[in-house]
């Protein structure tokens, strides 16, 4: 495991790089097909060659931007925590449940001990990767937030049920870092909700992040920063990726009173909002956060996955954001 | 004794129904529906609700709050001084809330439920109970930009929440049930809370008034949460299964509405256990004054096990009231 000491990023341009958190809107064609699929209307082969065409697609258009990291949009997802849940032995997928507003979600229950059977993400990984030369990240959910996100009929204790997550998720993380990912994203977003359980989520970590010599991340979101901060650096990753135009960029403050030792994903644009936040918004938001961490330790990106938005105001957000790097990269002498 | 619920029902059908609400919803968003449709999509959605509830044998029913988000935003975008911000988290759950910002005075514009209230009324068999936030509560899960003062805001939204009371009162609820999750975590804010609620309570005249709590136990606020102007409280005891001995040093004549099914998981309580622990219950608060209920609304289930939980609480509560005699 790489400390916070040795966090140095292997990436060109010296800092201040663009990515997204992970997931990218699914283009009309593919929610078609997907809802076609789910109806036994169409061919499993055919829905996957159209999940690897919007792959395809999303990944020319990160290039086109000249975005630095590379995520493959999880076109082949529909949940973050379903989708594993699905290719895991001990879950069963639920009913809907609601997430928010008018957004439902399957949440998975745990019915007997969880198990991988073979690795989940590593094929999708591998064609992503053989799309371009720049990299692609890993992209896991993290132990503590499947957990927290299924209902539990098995193990009557989180902590169980969350260590056999984190051995299993572990063992892909080996194998996506086995198969030549350099980045390697573990979401926890559920880590902020409760601060009584943080050590859990940091014990979970290590057992994920142990093998892994690659660059780490964890997401985390819509929680108790202020007293999750600054514990939620001792979770045992490279890097933590945070939204900040959710709140207005009011995170920062606590950086102030304590130092944020880590690499940041810096959340720039809202991934609620349909509202296309302008190049010199974006650009005063990198430039507050710079005052506190340097360019060498910043990545910038959105406050969260962008699968909601459409993939018009998806492209426009990413646009934007790089925009407004390549301005700041200017004013910082990156360019 | 009598069964009830908290609050907030699950919107989405049964496996293999058509889910009239959500697609109403994102036709309007694509503005090929209008307001119009989505009140008739939620107003057949409470038809269900209710009568699912009462079918289950539910004595004292809601509107499944199914034309709500969460428990604040309806009430904070009826008012005056507030605009509707940024997603949270809703408590512990993986379910977030836009968080109401107060931008300037709070002020009553009209009632945020009344009319859902007498269309709930209207189709029920049963008594309906009206719900709404606690001022606690909605301050702390509001940002404060105009009062800088806690005390000041609550009692401002206490003021608009006492109003709306009356009116749910005028509109003929018997039970309004003021829901205060966040008080459990800020016991500081117990004497504020009596203040507020008092507002509230001391208007009304012959409705039963409850304060609800959820997602955590009341080990902090003690007995004092006693000290609460109204006339029963309601506890999770999921979360907080110590909050039994609470019960047992309030109990006397307030109504106790004791959450004893897991609102939050699917796993089904087993009917002999449930039933042991409702008689229990009946022994210390007095059989006239015990409601049973789930721990919180059921919005955070599927539809089919929210079903299955209030099948079980009913059986349950009926081989307690029968071995009770």
């Amino acid at each position: 495991m790489r400390g916070p000491d040795m966090a140095d990023v292997d990436l060109e341009g010296g800092g201040l790089w663009t990515t997204s958190v992970g997931s990218l809107p699914k283009p009309a064609y593919l929610s078609r097909a997907r809802s076609a699929a789910a109806r036994g209307e169409i061919e499993h082969d055919e829905l996957v060659a159209l999940e690897r065409r919007a792959t395809r697609e999303w990944i020319e258009f990160q290039e086109s931007i000249g975005t630095d990291l590379i995520v493959d949009g999880e076109m082949y997802r529909g949940d973050m925590v379903a989708y594993f849940a699905e290719e895991l032995d001990g879950f069963e997928i639920g009913g809907l449940v609601r997430s928010y507003g008018n957004r439902y979600y399957r949440k998975p229950i745990a019915t007997g001990p969880i198990r991988r059977r073979e690795p989940i993400t590593v094929q999708w990984w591998r064609y992503a990767q053989s799309l371009t030369r720049r990299p692609v990240k890993g992209m896991l959910t993290g132990p503590y937030t499947i957990c927290d996100w299924s209902f539990d009929e098995h193990y009557g204790s989180r902590r169980d049920m969350v260590l056999d997550l984190a051995r299993v998720i572990r063992d892909e993380a080996a194998d996506l870092q086995e198969a030549g990912a350099r980045f390697i994203q573990i979401d926890e977003p559920a880590a902020s909700t409760r601060m009584d359980e943080l050590d859990l989520v940091i014990e979970a970590m290590e057992i994920v992040t142990e093998p892994l010599s690659a660059h780490t991340i964890t997401h985390i979101c819509y929680g108790d920063f202020h007293n999750a901060y600054p514990r939620m650096l001792d979770i045992p990753v490279d890097q933590i990726d945070l939204e900040f135009a959710n709140s207005d960029f009011a995170l920062l403050d606590a950086f102030a009173a304590h130092p944020f030792t880590k690499v940041i994903g810096l959340g720039v644009v809202d991934v609620h909002s349909h509202e296309i936040e302008p190049v010199e918004a974006i650009a005063d938001g990198i430039r507050r956060a710079l005052k506190l961490i340097p360019p060498e330790r910043m990545f910038v990106d959105p406050d969260c996955g962008l699968k909601t938005r459409t993939p018009e105001e998806a492209r426009a957000k990413l646009t934007n954001i790089r925009a407004a790097v390549d301005e700041v990269r200017a004013e910082v002498g990156l360019a | 004794m009598k069964t009830t619920v908290v609050g907030s029902y699950p919107k989405p059908p049964e496996e293999g129904r058509s889910f009239t609400l959500r697609r109403t919803l994102h036709a309007r968003e694509r503005g090929e529906a209008t307001d119009a449709d989505v009140v008739a999509a939620q107003e057949q959605l409470a038809r269900e609700v209710i009568a699912e509830q009462e079918e289950a044998g539910i004595e004292l029913v809601t509107d499944g709050q199914v034309r709500w988000d969460d428990i604040v935003t309806p009430f904070a975008s009826a008012m005056g001084g507030f605009e509707i911000g940024g997603l949270l988290r809703f408590f512990d759950n993986n379910v977030y809330y836009r968080r109401p910002v107060c931008v300037g005075e709070v002020s009553w514009r009209g009632p945020a439920s009344v009319e859902a209230y007498r269309f709930a009324a209207s189709v029920a068999t049963v008594p309906v109970k009206a719900v709404i936030p606690g001022p606690v509560t909605f301050a702390r899960l509001s940002l404060d930009e105009h009062y800088h003062d806690h005390a000041a805001f609550v009692m401002a939204i206490a003021r608009v929440l006492a109003q709306e009371a009356f009116e749910l009162a005028a509109a003929g609820a018997p039970v309004i049930q003021i829901d205060e999750p966040a008080l459990p975590g800020a016991p500081e804010d117990l004497d504020l809370a009596r203040r507020a609620v008092g507002e509230i309570t001391s208007e009304l005249d012959g409705v039963v008034t409850l304060v609800a709590t959820y997602f955590q136990d009341c080990k902090r606020l003690g007995p004092q949460i006693a000290d609460l102007p109204v006339d029963g409280f309601g506890f999770d005891l999921v979360s907080g299964p110590d909050d039994e001995d609470l019960i047992a040093q309030i109990a006397g004549d307030r109504v106790i509405q004791a959450g004893v099914v897991d609102a939050r998981n699917t796993a089904l309580e087993d009917r002999t256990a449930l039933a042991a622990r409702i008689a229990r219950l009946a022994e210390t608060v007095g059989p006239r004054e015990l409601w049973v209920s789930p721990s919180a609304g059921l919005e955070f289930l599927p539809r089919d096990r929210a079903r299955a939980k209030l099948r079980r609480l009913v059986e349950a509560a009926r081989d307690a009231g029968a071995r009770h005699g």
